[in-house]
């Protein structure tokens, strides 16, 4: 999966997705609930691994109030984002916010297995 | 340390619309936690804004000289009149106070802040060491304690402004190196320490591949106790010979006032500059084997100040001059965020 990814220049929050503009100008929109659905967290990721509970996870985050998240970058590699509901544990690497963008697999169909990745 | 470095994060537990109850003692602790960990993350954003350059110093290896690279650096950058910060996050074996001749020292803390001790020419420095009731004392943390001792280094100091923040680790690619790239934007980048021998060489290969997954970028990679230089007297115009490692013969000729000057390669030679080019990334210099870095590191004074004129010092401008080359190429991110 050595795929190149173009650099994330602009990330705009707005109120029920962000905007993501990369590198060559081209733009994508990704929704916060399907970005926390994607979430990479070690509580979130197991969800992912059956579809009934990836079912019950996408209902608990539509749920959800909308509200931007804060923002923040974490070292040069990934972003992380801070709800409202006080969750803040999902560090998004690039490659998996470029997944998002292209509606892409971000977990590329593989299980999460605690510990593994 | 009092706070976990992990959010609280529940996707059963969300808050609803339901009205809350009155908080329990146990809800109440949790409830401090998350409002000191969202201040320290406020802090941390803030650090980022308030330093210019934050370098963080490697190997793979122990004993490569890293923290004589660093506070090397720090006091270089320092006589340019840059202002300057060490973190030392080597929390088990913490030696940048007395390197930089501020063993002893304790913190000022006010405010709820804490303030570093300021070596030679300003040089701010945080260390675990100032901690340590005792310089015996062993630090014994399993990691998640470590990690909130060093978010806490990072988001309750008060730096103030600074130039550049260098980065001073453990060696190896655990815990420390991950937690600081993860809680601290926008990171210049690594300066990898290795020397000349193939065993050190072989783990900065590592340091360079866990950059590269970190995606900070490898400023360069810094050859310590390059070559080992004798200085002697003989006959005006005679040659010398000296048995150097590994069989081999070296001379020089006297000259014309009868000195000479040899350099053996210890730690065999250029293997610092090889392992760069293999991966593509900057060789940033070479220092030599000099015991004034020793002497200077017990005494808490850097070689470079106690010889600014020295070979050591002259190769250490060489490094600064590097990496200060490299920062102007510019290779972090420019992510903007709305």
């Amino acid at each position: 999966m050595a795929e190149e990814i173009l650099e994330l220049r602009k990330l705009e929050r707005r109120d029920n997705d962000m905007e993501l503009t990369y590198e060559d100008g081209t733009s994508f929109v990704v929704t916060y609930d399907d970005l926390r659905h994607a979430c990479p967290c070690a509580k979130c990721s197991p969800l992912r691994n059956e579809d009934e509970m990836s079912m019950q996870l996408r209902r608990t985050v539509e749920a959800y109030p909308k509200q931007k998240p804060m923002v923040q970058t974490v070292g040069n590699y990934a972003i992380s984002f801070e709800w409202a509901t006080g969750c803040s544990s999902g560090i998004y690497r690039f490659e998996r916010i470029w997944d998002l963008a292209h509606r892409n697999d971000p977990d590329r169909g593989r299980p999460y297995v605690h510990g593994a990745w | 340390m009092s706070d976990s470095p992990v959010s609280m994060h529940t996707p059963g537990n969300e808050p609803t619309d339901e009205a809350p109850n009155a908080a329990d003692p146990a809800q109440q602790k949790q409830m401090e936690q998350a409002y000191a960990q969202m201040k320290r993350k406020m802090s941390m954003a803030e650090i980022g804004r308030k330093i210019k350059h934050k370098i963080m110093v490697l190997s793979g290896k122990g004993g490569v000289g890293k923290s004589t690279v660093s506070t090397g650096l720090a006091v270089a950058l320092a006589q340019q009149g840059h202002k300057v910060g060490i973190l030392d996050i080597d929390i088990t074996g913490p030696n940048v106070p007395k390197m930089m001749g501020l063993d002893g020292r304790k913190l000022h803390v006010e405010g709820g802040r804490i303030h570093p001790a300021q070596g030679h020419l300003g040089v701010k420095v945080i260390s675990m060491a100032f901690l340590l009731e005792d310089e015996d004392t062993p630090v014994v943390w399993r990691g998640p304690i470590k990690l909130g001792a060093i978010q806490q280094f990072i988001g309750d100091v008060e730096w103030g402004e600074l130039d550049y923040l260098i980065i001073d680790f453990p060696p190896g690619t655990s815990d420390e190196p991950l937690t600081v790239a993860q809680s601290l934007p926008d990171i210049d980048g690594m300066v990898i320490v290795t020397t000349p021998q193939d065993v050190a060489l072989l783990d900065s290969r590592k340091s360079i591949s866990f950059a590269s997954s970190l995606k900070v970028p490898v400023l360069g990679v810094v050859e310590n106790m390059s070559g080992y230089t004798i200085h002697g007297k003989g006959t005006p115009g005679s040659t010398v010979e000296i048995a150097a490692p590994a069989g081999r013969t070296l001379s020089a000729v006297c000259d014309e006032e009868g000195k000479f000057n040899i350099t053996l390669d210890i730690f065999k030679e250029g293997g610092g500059r090889s392992t760069a080019e293999e991966f593509g990334v900057p060789f940033l210099g070479a220092l030599p084997f000099d015991p004034g870095f020793v002497r200077g590191g017990d005494d808490g004074v850097h070689r470079i100040v106690s010889e600014p004129d020295g070979a050591s010092a002259i190769a250490f401008a060489k490094v600064v001059s590097s990496v200060q080359s490299q920062l102007a190429q510019g290779s972090g991110s420019s992510l903007e965020i709305i």
